[in-house]
Formats: C-alpha cells, sequence, structure tokens
C-alpha cells in the first residue's frame, strides 16, 4: 500500500493525518508500506513519535516500511533527528543542536529515558532555561513517560521525539504509547464508558484516576496541565477518537474522525518564560502528612 | 528511646533522579519495614534532583492504605525538600488521603497487599 501522507504538524489536522494512516495499516501485514511524503510540506519533528508508533506497529506486522519522497529539508530534519535511520538513512549531524531525537523505548527503561532526557536537553543549542523551568519541564516529561508506564499496559514501546524552535522560543516534545488509551482504561477498570474526548477531560478532572490498587494515583496529567498553565505553554492529549488541547489556560475537547491507537501527549515549552519556579530550600516542612 | 532511621532516596535509587515508580516501590519498602516496626523516620531528598507524582504516589502515597495517618504522621518526616517538591508531595498526600477514603479501595488495596487477588 501507499501512504500519501501531507503536513503533519501537532494539531487537529496532523492527527487526522496519523489516524488515517492507523487505519490504512491496521489489517497489512506481509505487504510493502510506502509512506510518500512527496506532498509534505511539513512535519513538525516531535511528531515523528506518534509517526514512529504507527510505524514500528506496521513493521512488527512483518510489512515492508519505506518512506519516500519527502522534501531534502524535511528529510534533512527527519535525519537529523535520527527517525529516518530507522528507515534505512544514514544520520544527519544537528549542528544547531536543537534536537531531541526519535527514540523508542521499553515501559521498563525508565532511566534510559531519563539520561536520553538530561542528556539532549543540555545540548548547546537547547534553550537557556532558568534552573526551576529545567526541572519542571524535566518533571513534567517523565510525568508523560511515567504516566505511559503505569496506564497504558503497551507491550509495543514507548516513543518520543522533541524540538526546539530558537526563533520563537518554543520546545516541543511528544511521547506516545501503542497502549489501550484513556477510554478503554475507564472502561477496563472503572467500568465508566464515555466517549473518547470526555474520557480524556475526565482523566484531568479533580482526584479521579483509573487506578484501583494499592498505589494511589491520577496526578501526572494534572500536574502537567497546571505547570503548561503557568508557563503559558500548549499541551495535547489525543487517545483513541479523543483530542484534547490546553492553550493559554483554555482547554477544548473534540472528537477525530478516526482513533489513534494509543495515546499520544504533546508538550509546547514556551522557554522563554521567567516566572519563578521555586527551588529555594527554605521550605515549610511540616503539616505534611 | 532508638534513633530515627534516615532513608535517602538518593541512596536507595542510586540517582538524582526520582522519577519511576518501581523506583518509589524501593523506598516504600524500607518505610513501610520502619513504620511496621514503630520505628521513625526521616526520609531526607538531598541531592535528589528531580521528583515525580508517580515516584511520591509509590513511596509515600501508599502508606496510606497501610498505616492511620496518626501512624503516619507520627513516624514519618521529611527533610531537604525544596519548596515546589514540598508542594508536590503535599497534593500526592492529599490524593492519596481521597483515594483511600474510598472503603472499598481501601479492602481492595489491603487485599492485594496480602497476595490476595482482587480481580474477579
Amino acid at each position: 500500500m501507499v501512504f500519501p501522507l501531507g503536513r503533519t504538524r501537532s494539531d487537529c489536522s496532523g492527527f487526522d493525518q496519523l489516524t488515517r494512516l492507523a487505519k490504512s495499516l491496521e489489517l497489512v501485514s506481509f505487504d510493502k508500506v510506502d509512506i510518500d511524503m512527496s506532498g509534505c510540506t511539513w512535519f513538525d519533528a516531535n511528531m515523528a513519535a506518534p509517526l514512529g508508533a504507527l510505524l514500528y506497529r506496521a513493521s512488527h506486522q512483518l510489512n515492508n516500511v519505506r518512506i519516500l519522497g519527502a522534501p531534502p529539508r524535511l528529510e534533512n530534519i527527519l535525519r537529523k533527528n535520527e527517525f529516518l535511520l530507522n528507515y534505512g538513512r544514514l544520520p544527519l549531524t544537528d549542528f544547531n543542536v536543537t534536537t531531541i531525537p526519535y527514540r523508542r523505548f521499553e515501559p521498563t527503561d525508565g532511566r534510559y529515558f531519563g539520561s536520553y532526557i538530561s542528556k539532549y536537553l543540555q545540548g548547546r543549542g537547547m534553550p537557556k532555561m532558568s534552573a526551576g523551568l529545567h526541572k519542571k519541564f524535566l518533571e513534567s516529561v517523565y510525568e508523560m513517560f511515567s504516566n505511559a508506564v503505569i496506564h497504558s499496559g503497551t507491550t509495543l514501546g514507548i516513543y518520543s521525539c522533541g524540538q526546539y524552535y530558537p526563533n520563537v522560543h518554543r520546545l516541543d516534545f511528544s511521547i506516545g504509547d501503542l497502549g489501550m488509551g484513556i477510554r478503554e482504561n475507564l472502561r477496563r477498570r472503572r467500568q465508566l464508558d464515555l466517549p473518547p474526548d470526555e474520557a480524556i477531560v475526565w482523566a484531568l478532572t479533580g482526584t479521579n484516576t483509573t487506578r484501583t490498587g494499592p498505589i494511589p494515583g491520577g496526578l501526572g496529567l494534572k500536574l502537567l496541565a497546571d505547570f503548561t498553565t503557568k508557563n503559558g505553554g500548549r499541551i495535547q492529549i489525543v487517545s483513541d477518537r479523543g483530542y484534547w488541547e490546553l492553550q493559554g489556560g483554555a482547554s477544548s475537547a473534540r472528537l477525530l474522525d478516526l482513533p489513534f491507537p494509543g495515546t499520544v501527549v504533546n508538550i509546547e515549552l514556551n522557554t522563554s518564560d521567567t516566572k519563578s519556579y521555586c527551588l529555594s530550600s527554605e521550605s515549610n516542612l511540616g503539616d505534611i502528612f | 528511646m532508638s534513633e530515627k532511621i534516615v532513608i535517602r532516596p538518593y541512596e536507595v535509587v542510586g540517582s538524582p533522579q526520582c522519577v519511576a515508580s518501581e523506583d518509589g516501590e524501593r523506598v516504600h519498602a524500607l518505610i513501610k519495614t520502619a513504620l511496621g516496626e514503630k520505628r521513625k523516620v526521616d526520609l531526607s531528598f538531598e541531592n535528589v534532583s528531580v521528583l515525580t507524582s508517580a515516584f511520591l504516589n509509590s513511596a509515600v502515597g501508599q502508606l496510606y492504605g497501610e498505616f492511620s495517618e496518626t501512624d503516619i504522621q507520627a513516624g514519618l518526616s521529611v527533610s531537604d525538600m525544596s519548596q515546589e517538591d514540598v508542594d508536590l508531595l503535599r497534593r500526592v498526600v492529599e490524593t492519596a488521603k481521597s483515594y483511600f477514603s474510598n472503603p472499598d479501595r481501601l479492602r481492595r488495596a489491603r487485599r492485594e497487599v496480602l497476595g490476595e487477588d482482587d480481580e474477579q
């Protein structure tokens, strides 16, 4: 099969592209899968994470996956972030050091993920963030990773990729998985059958959690949303057919036409944020428990 | 009077990044044993640079399914924590209290700790 992949941004239209691809790949095995990027005028580099997840599954279904026809500029970006190394290309040095390379992790790779994110966030082309903002961002991406580990039940991995845009002071980072998704999690663990967009909203509300065992939970996504609001950044969550976005403190949810077979969380960090994220050692340690 | 036992997540995890739930489990096992022996515990976050709710839920949050709030207040203290991290720990503790305020969950959690199957 040939799939023409058009302009793919970190927005609804971008995920519409990817969910169409997911649908096309669903039942394909022992086949050739050609992703034709000749009509792709833009590809947000962080979206290599959800694209990579879908193509990994296609390879896992024993298809021969090829990526063809990408315009040179795009091809270079996807070689710099090492995404295309999975599809027969050679790496291209990222002299500007603005990429957080595409990687696939197993749920047990928490420490490897930690080294990866710490290493690439310190690149010389990466933003000079305040210590507090740097720490909050690190915590946020760990929350994203932990969320995938704890809730997705994925057997096909967790995918990440990021890109810094120095001119607009934005750092985009994505984590995707091929797990059961928020809606299915809610259905299995809480016997709650909500539409996919409402399931995401449920997961972000109050003390809601799909946890049922001895370890409480339900804070990860809420912390992400709180931080993004304070930072002036943006967050998107896509799970099944649900699409949820938070920007400028305002959230919106809608249904995509087709489902994404897992969950993707995109965070866009405003790197020019000078707000105080307190790192003081003077803290009130009384009355915590 | 017995001395307070200092548990250092940095040492237990072997890293300044205390982020993974399973690393929190290691810390939790130590706290649980000490509190079970009626010993006082100081959880020192010295040299810890990054913390997540996933780690703290495992390390501290699940104690509320195993011990009473009074026992935790009497036995557990924290030190060497930044204000931001204290705020995160407070949210984790509030969430845990709310989570275990549901008697079904508390019962199920205790059953799971005892190794009984809670799935129907």
